[in-house]
């Protein structure tokens, strides 16, 4: 087993790990550092067999998941003793499962107990929707303010989070939900996952 | 006096500017002669004053309390009183829709004397509870911009027991929500009914202006001063009483379309009971006493009928008074759709040309050839059901018992079993196997392939290249990993994804909507001005074609060759063969198109048949027909006239095969990579004595180039989209049949067209030039799924003449119905 993770590493693996794949680029992004010092520490995560570079992207080993949740135990100590942040995260479970409704409503639109496919001809259901996504992501905004005190990483979600949102607005819906941009769907994931490893947790289901 | 409002009854629907969506839509139910609970409008010139000065008009407040007492009158109910109190909804009402605007709010006017009416009207002090809490939380979120106003206090309001006193509930209530909202921040909200009302306009005026509502309004060229008008309604209760209640009905049934209502009523409450589960709701044939159900039936045809489409409509009953609350065009399944529109053009509802607009290629696609439902998929996803992932080289999705040699696929399939086969490779030998099944994995091979060109050729759900399967004959098992699968369980297969799944997916079955889906073409038949040919290689192709609404046909010589087991051996005799072939040589190729040709012919009947001649270097087909081997040996067979003889002999065989099959035959034979008008001209000779109309099969951007003279030196003229927007684009044909390289690479936003599913800008000046040919006729061959939109482009192009695979009939024959009736 490798020594532990200084916090720069554990930055830089968490993304792999939270992306499954990603390039220095985007992971410089998501955690707002610099590109080439990302290159750096994904080499070094590489030496010790953390990650495996493929076409240009790393992604995670088997070895990188236990290596983050030991040192998440020792950086996030404090966080999971804040009773803020527990009663927070209490009330983002809820926010959470709204959150699911609301994107299952966006894909699929329910027809006198049937399921189709939303075929995005209803501008007023759609408008819907995606207000109700602008209010879900304004309730994350206390908790993810709490965690950001704790570790200004987590300042990098509600920047993703405006971007997004204004690029839906401009017209590109694929930010809602499309797998392969930096959706809507895809930040709260992401948060999901880094918020159950910062806290230690194990996702249900 | 009056200015800034107007009634439902007075306004003019029409006047969409002033009165917004929503406001002139219950205008216009109203003059229906609906009874739509009353109520009127603020319209959008009062919001433009409020944004120009940041307050609301001099005697506006004046004239809505004016308009409030009107409502009074018209309900019998009071606001802010008894015995049974007012309650509105406020909502805002843009003239063009946009998110970002506020939301309802209801039960707005509710104070202390309403609330102890309303438990002594309804009998409920539960329910007064819940519309106290309802209120304050929805004012507080939409008005004063709280955020989950009213969290916790649901259990407050269940708390209240049947015999509470209704003004202490409302006092309690009201009380713990406003700490609350005072410890949250600082707000409150007001137990004036008419401030509250008040504040409710200014609000909706205020929502104009969100952040949200002006990137929207930028981003769509939305002028930022038309301003939203306010919509003010009376609110019905559900929950007065036995003779009471509220329910949603949909014109016809969504699911399948058949007619007749199709709904739900839940006697004795409030629409918000059904919406939240609570309580289970009846049908409303059983649920709605008879008069009632009368009214609806018949002011639903009525509706259908100025709509011209099925209708999704809210109503609720207060006191035995049948109330409209919302009416909308009903969402529906692709089944629903058909159905609906064929019975509506039926009927005589709608013209014919509204009934093409109200379907789409991809939900006729849908309902001829169902697919896998998402959450069936992401399911079995989840369960580890994926066994592996080749390259999708003909789309479908099917399920069927997995099977690994030909003989027993045959077999199964002629018992009526629906059939995978799964092979480690398939040669000719397998033919009759990869006939009979529903679905080809094969482990490996590429797109280019023996499995992949006959499947696309028979329209078989394929994957190939999954290298992870190992297929052992011996022990009568399917291997992936560590899962051993035994002949005969059950797979899927997704033939565009390339996903080979353990287990079946239930697959719709569209028995009812099949009679409606043929009604619908008919109309679009007639409607349309276009040709559809359907690509078929098999006689067995030909009647499912034809009945499908083909008019004519399509197929070519290598592909009928390669589904009939023929083409290894002239692949291998060309290998074997002298470098200069003499025309003899090619006696057998005659032979072998005679042969396969003739019950071909003879299942087409007198319906057209454009045949093209063998490509030797088809990049669909470089692995079957070992191109880089021949192509070594027989440099001249690179290019379309090479070798004149190989022409010369299929025309012999054409011929052959036209006798026989008897008169009424109509082939032509066409050449592929024609680029050039003197090539154009060879052909026609060489064809002259064969009696075979012949012409050109143009794929390059030089032969759009010298497209008019091809075409006047030729029979026919075919025009190649796949071939013209790979040779545009640079990339390999081939390339342009599979998921992959290109969904990687259009998701990593290196490519702004996708050359599979639209026509790149740079390909629609060389279609112009083509779509130009008057000389003959002029088709254009089309792979794949084409789209609505593609569809329309085309046909706005001037083409008339289309060449589809064959599952593809009938979603083009819809689209440019709905094309040519604009």
């Amino acid at each position: 087993m490798t020594e532990g993770l200084d916090k720069t590493d554990y930055d830089v693996l968490n993304a792999v790990a939270l992306k499954k794949m990603a390039s220095a680029d985007a992971i410089a992004d998501a955690i707002g550092g610099d590109p080439q010092q990302v290159a750096e520490r994904l080499q070094g995560l590489a030496g010790r067999g953390l990650v495996v570079e493929a076409g240009g992207s790393a992604l995670p080993t088997d070895e990188a998941e236990p290596a983050l949740r030991a040192a998440a135990d020792q950086l996030y100590a404090p966080v999971r003793a804040d009773r803020t942040v527990g009663e927070l995260v209490e009330r983002f479970e809820t926010t959470n499962s709204q959150f699911l409704t609301t994107m299952s409503a966006w894909q699929q639109v329910d027809v006198g107990g049937r399921k189709v496919a939303n075929d995005h001809s209803d501008a007023e259901y759609d408008g819907k929707i995606i207000d109700r996504l602008d209010k879900l992501i304004a309730r994350l905004t206390p908790l993810l303010d709490v965690l950001a005190t704790h570790d200004p990483r987590f300042s990098a979600y509600p920047r993703r989070f405006r971007t997004a949102l204004a690029g839906v607005d401009a017209g590109r819906t694929e930010l809602v939900s499309s797998p392969t941009v930096d959706s809507i769907h895809n930040i709260w994931f992401e948060f999901h996952e880094d918020l159950l490893r910062t806290l230690g947790r194990e996702r249900e289901e | 006096m009056i200015r800034a409002t107007l009634t439902f009854a007075e306004a003019d629907p029409a006047d969409v500017d002033r009165l917004g969506g929503k406001g002139a839509g219950l205008a216009r139910l109203t003059q229906l002669g609906l009874r739509v609970p009353p109520g009127y409008v603020i319209a959008t010139d009062a919001c433009r004053h409020y944004l120009q000065v940041g307050g609301l008009p001099e005697g506006l407040a004046d004239e809505v309390f004016t308009r409030l007492e009107e409502l009074e009158r018209a309900s019998g109910k009071a606001f802010g009183s008894g015995p049974v109190p007012l309650l509105l909804s406020v909502r805002s009402g843009a003239p063009i829709s946009m998110p970002g605007m506020m939301d309802t709010i209801l039960n707005l006017g509710i104070d202390r004397r309403a609330a102890v009416a309303l438990a002594q009207a309804t009998g409920d002090v539960r329910f007064v509870a819940d519309v106290v809490r309802r209120f304050h939380a929805m004012y507080a979120e939409t008005v004063l911009g709280a955020l989950d106003p009213g969290q916790g206090l649901e259990v407050l309001a269940a708390a209240v027991g049947p015999d509470d006193d209704p003004g202490e509930v409302y006092d309690r209530i009201w009380a713990a929500c406003e700490k609350q909202l005072q410890d949250d921040c600082g707000e409150s909200v007001p137990d004036d009914p008419r401030a509250q009302l008040l504040g409710a306009v200014e609000a909706v005026f205020r929502s104009w202006n969100t952040r949200r509502a002006r990137t929207y309004r930028d981003f769509h060229g939305i002028p930022h001063d038309l301003g939203t008008a306010v919509v003010v309604q009376s609110m019905v209760f559900g929950n007065l009483s036995a003779d009471s209640g509220s329910g949603v009905v949909f014109t016809r049934n969504p699911v399948t379309g058949a007619p007749g209502l199709f709904g739900e009523y839940l006697a004795h409450s409030q629409g918000e009971d059904v919406v939240a589960g609570i309580r289970t709701p009846d049908p409303v044939a059983e649920a709605l006493p008879a008069p009632l159900l009368e009214e609806l039936r018949t002011t639903c045809a009525e509706l259908e009928r100025t709509y011209g489409d099925v209708l999704d409509i809210e109503f609720t009953v207060e006191r035995s008074t049948l109330y409209f609350l919302q009416v909308r065009s009903a969402k529906r399944t692709a089944e629903a759709a058909v159905r609906i529109a064929a019975d509506l053009a039926g009927e005589g509802t709608i013209a014919p040309a509204a009934a093409l607009r109200m379907v789409t290629a991809e939900q006729v696609r849908q309902v001829q050839r169902p697919g896998f439902a998402d959450d069936d998929v992401a399911e079995a996803r989840a369960a580890g059901r994926l066994l592996t992932t080749g390259i999708g080289a003909c789309p479908g999705q099917v399920s069927g018992k997995l099977v690994l040699d030909s003989d027993r696929a045959k077999e199964r399939a002629e018992a009526g079993e629906a059939v995978i086969l799964a092979r480690p490779v398939t040669s000719p030998a397998d033919l009759h196997g990869m006939i009979a099944a529903e679905g080809i994995v094969t482990a490996t091979g590429g797109s280019t392939s023996h499995a992949a060109v006959v499947a696309r050729a028979l329209g078989t759900t394929c994957v190939v290249g999954a290298s992870a399967l190992v297929v052992d004959e011996r022990a009568r098992t399917l291997v992936v990993g560590d899962r051993v699968l035994p002949e005969g369980s059950e797979v899927s297969l997704d033939g565009a994804t390339g996903e080979l799944f353990e287990g079946a997916f239930p697959v719709a079955t569209p028995a009812a909507a099949t009679a409606a889906l043929d009604g619908l073409l008919r109309i679009a038949r007639r409607s349309g001005d276009s040709t559809v040919l359907a690509r078929v290689t098999l006689p067995a192709d030909v009647a499912p074609a034809l009945a499908a609404g083909a008019d004519g046909l399509v197929t070519a010589v290598d592909d009928v060759l390669a589904a009939t087991g023929h083409i290894d051996g002239l692949v291998q005799s060309l290998l074997d063969g002298a470098d200069d072939m003499s025309a003899a040589a090619f006696d057998r190729i005659a032979e072998l198109v005679e042969e396969e040709f003739t019950p071909l012919l003879a299942a087409a009947g007198g319906a057209e048949v454009g045949i093209r001649a063998i490509d030797l270097v088809a990049d669909e087909a470089r692995e079957l027909l070992q191109q880089t081997a021949v192509t070594t040996r027989h440099p001249a067979l690179s290019v379309p006239l090479g070798r004149p003889a190989l022409v010369a002999a299929q025309l012999r065989g054409l011929a052959a095969a036209a006798a026989a099959a008897g008169g009424a035959a109509r082939p032509h034979l066409a050449l592929r990579h024609v680029s050039d008008p003197a090539e154009a001209r060879a052909l026609r000779e060489l064809a002259a004595e064969s009696g075979v109309p012949v012409g050109a099969y143009v794929t390059s951007p030089r032969g759009v180039h010298h497209v008019a003279e091809i075409a006047a030196a030729g029979d026919v003229l075919w025009l190649e989209l796949r071939a013209l927007q790979a040779a545009v684009f640079g990339l390999p044909a081939r390339q342009l049949l599979t998921a992959e390289p290109l969904d990687d690479y259009l998701a990593r936003g290196l490519l702004t067209c996708d050359p599979r599913s639209s026509v790149d800008p740079a390909v629609v000046g060389l279609l112009e030039r083509v779509a130009a040919v008057r000389s003959c006729p002029l088709g254009l061959r089309l792979s794949g799924t084409v789209s609505q939109e593609t569809a329309a482009q085309l046909h706005a192009l001037g083409f008339r003449r289309f060449a589809v695979d064959a599952a593809e009939t009938r979603p083009l024959v819809l689209a440019l119905g709905r094309a040519a009736a604009g």
